[in-house]
């Protein structure tokens, strides 16, 4: 998989991105004072993502998250409704929520019908493969 | 005859920032020349054409900021020159060596044209084609329009200062550039989602587009199906794609681009002809690259690169009237069987990147100018309306909120968020989050002259960062590294001098360097990244 090749300042975030209708894209990464609380055993190494719904605040899945950094590809139950994510961990046996992302919305689904297919891609042939 | 249909034309114009002044002949700078020579100079000279001979074009025009500022670097424009004297002179070669080769010399007389008429032009608006598109849009030619400063996927950005930062900067942008406010905006990959309105309506922009499912499967009452324009819950219009006139045109598969007759893009003489005659052609490294003479056809689906025949332009002619009257029948069929089904007159709305008419279908521009023509010609019963004049002139469109959407493969926005490109985005967001916190912090006070410098740079770095090219690069995997390096090179630059300004160590000579490459915005302010900004 590709990666970044200089590494980024050590922050605190938590991102929630629309990618189709049935699928956000989640990124995360921890501040350096959380890393050293993740080492410190302060935080427990167990790492949970929480995807919810906004309107309601309720919980339609949880999955086993990296401490440091990570990214996940999260499917939705239900197109066309807003979504939050957020990291919990285990302080003193106790799941502790670390860090909330935005909110977004999950596409509609539309039907693309194949024959709408393109725009961008066939422009960008143009770069020489 | 009067018009039982409205055609709104959109080109779409735009190339990511690439400007390396210490190197005279930079691949990826290539993009910029050919799209010059062989796209936005014949789309100038047709729509000059038309006007001199009373036909109006009534095209929409959408420049994006990042070519705009490309179209006015005088250091690109005598690089440009450099370029088309580079081609004219292999070209004179050419003529030479195809000399005994009726069917070659053809061409090659053909690109010499091509080439000529691109430096006359450049020559006759002293480099600047910026020049004579304001002028057609000031005579009522056409209309201008911008998109995102820096093509940002805005649907991606989830900060609100960000996207109001893409828009606001491109208005400003606008405003510099062509004299007027801008009304038109193009949503960047029409990608949109409702979030977007209300932006659109701050930044003062009038309407946009989006795509044809997106409101078909909005869920709301689009009785106008999607040939009527709409408008947002704020009154920003809102026109929608048309699938099929875009379809005709954009598919190299099913679409008129993929006739056999039509030139092929892939077999280039930059790969086919003998090394040390090209040499002198190819870049500092040596190493071969395409030269835009493109002496074969496509010949048929399927064929095999070193299988193609050669390019006859009078066959290719012939296939552009055909395809132009098929297009136009077509249009008049659509108008006909909307206005049977629902008694009003519909207005389709095609969309295409420029690029498209002349880079990659090299026959595109004829294309444009015969269907405009023909209309004319055969007093054909559609007219060609730009966005503004629809708008002025239609019943109050219905209101609507269309879903997410994209025009990129699948509908979406998966070209930009997959496997291949998703790392970036802790890098876009490292800095866009940083510039957001650094602005609320220096907004209200007073800067010495280099620390306001570093920031308005420092915003400059996070736009470009912002741009959806890096991770479409990456996606189909073509100068993926270059993509690569300058997302993280911009990053790396607007952290770092973002830093700098809070450690008060700003180093002049580096922000002198970087002020002279990604030079675009002189006027950026970097408090537009600001939460609550003054703007």
């Amino acid at each position: 998989m590709p990666e970044l090749s200089r590494t980024l300042p050590s922050e605190d975030r938590l991102v929630l991105l629309p990618k189709n209708p049935g699928v956000l894209f989640a990124f995360w990464q921890f501040s350096a004072s959380r890393e050293e609380a993740f080492i410190s055993s302060a935080l427990g190494g167990e790492v949970e993502l929480r995807l919810f719904h906004s309107e309601d605040k309720a919980q339609v899945s949880a999955l086993k998250a990296a401490w440091k950094s990570g990214k996940a590809y999260l499917e939705v139950p239900a197109q066309g409704r807003s979504y939050t994510a957020a990291l919990y961990a285990l302080r003193s046996g106790e799941w502790e929520k670390l860090l909330e992302s935005n909110p977004v919305s999950s596409p509609a689904a539309a039907g693309m019908a194949e024959e709408r297919a393109y725009a961008s891609l066939e422009f960008h042939k143009r770069v020489h493969l | 005859m009067s018009s039982r249909g409205s055609l709104m034309f959109v080109l779409h114009a735009h190339l990511p920032y690439v400007n390396h002044p210490a190197d005279s002949s930079f691949l990826e700078e290539n993009w910029f020349f050919e799209a010059v020579a062989e796209t936005y100079v014949p789309i100038i000279s047709l729509l000059e054409r038309l006007a001199s001979e009373g036909i109006r074009p009534g095209v929409a025009l959408s420049i994006s900021p990042t070519l705009g500022a490309m179209l006015e670097n005088e250091e690109l424009e005598e690089k440009m020159a450099c370029y088309l004297g580079s081609r004219l002179e292999l070209i004179a070669k050419e003529l030479e060596r195809a000399k005994d080769d009726p069917a070659l010399l053809k061409t090659v007389k053909l690109y010499q044209k091509l080439y000529e008429d691109a430096a006359a032009l450049m020559h006759k608006y002293s480099g600047d084609l910026i020049t004579p598109l304001k002028s057609l849009q000031h005579a009522g030619q056409i209309e201008i329009i911008t998109t995102a400063a820096t093509h940002a996927v805005l649907p991606l950005l989830t900060r609100p200062e960000a996207v109001r930062a893409q828009l606001a900067v491109a208005a400003e942008d606008y405003f510099d550039r062509f004299n007027q406010k801008p009304s038109g905006f193009w949503l960047p990959e029409c990608a949109y989602e409702p979030r977007l309105n209300s932006s659109l309506k701050l930044s003062g922009f009038a309407y946009t587009f989006a795509e044809s499912h997106s409101v078909e499967f909005s869920g709301q009452d689009a009785s106008g199906g999607v040939h009527a324009p709409y408008r947002t819950s704020n009154d920003v219009g809102l026109f929608v794609r048309d699938a099929a006139s875009s379809r005709e045109v954009w598919s190299a598969q099913f679409g008129y681009p993929g006739d056999p007759a039509y030139r092929e893009f892939y077999r280039d003489f930059g790969y086919d002809g003998e090394y040390e005659y090209l040499r002198p052609y190819f870049g500092s490294d040596g190493a071969r690259r395409p030269l835009g003479l493109k002496y074969h056809r496509i010949t048929g689906a399927g064929t095999d690169l070193a299988a193609k025949q050669y390019y006859d332009p009078d066959a290719a002619q012939a296939r552009v009237e055909a395809h132009a009257a098929d297009f136009l029948e077509r249009r008049i069929k659509q108008a006909d069987d909307f206005y049977a089904e629902r008694g009003t007159r519909p207005l389709i709305v095609s969309c295409y990147d420029a690029e498209l008419f002349g880079h990659w279908w090299f026959e595109g521009p004829a294309f444009l100018e015969t269907v405009i023509r023909k209309i004319r010609a055969d007093r054909l019963p559609l007219q060609f309306v730009t966005p503004s004049e629809y708008l002025n002139s239609c019943q109050e469109p219905r209101e609507i909120t269309p879903g997410s959407s994209s025009w990129g493969e699948n509908g979406y926005f998966d070209p930009w968020v997959n496997e291949t490109n998703d790392f970036i985005y802790h890098a876009v967001y490292a800095a866009t989050d940083k510039m957001i916190e650094t602005a609320n912090r220096f907004r209200n006070q007073d800067l010495p002259g280099l620390s306001l410098r570093a920031l308005n740079q420092a915003a400059r770095e996070t736009l470009l960062a912002q741009s959806s090219d890096w991770a479409f690069l990456l996606y189909i995997g073509s100068h993926a590294q270059y993509a690569k390096s300058r997302l993280e090179d911009h990053v790396a630059n607007a952290i770092k001098l973002l830093g700098d300004v809070i450690e008060k160590k700003v180093d002049e000579t580096a922000l002198n360097k970087l002020e002279q490459r990604n030079s675009l915005f002189p006027r950026l302010d970097f408090r537009i990244f600001a939460s609550v900004s003054k703007f």
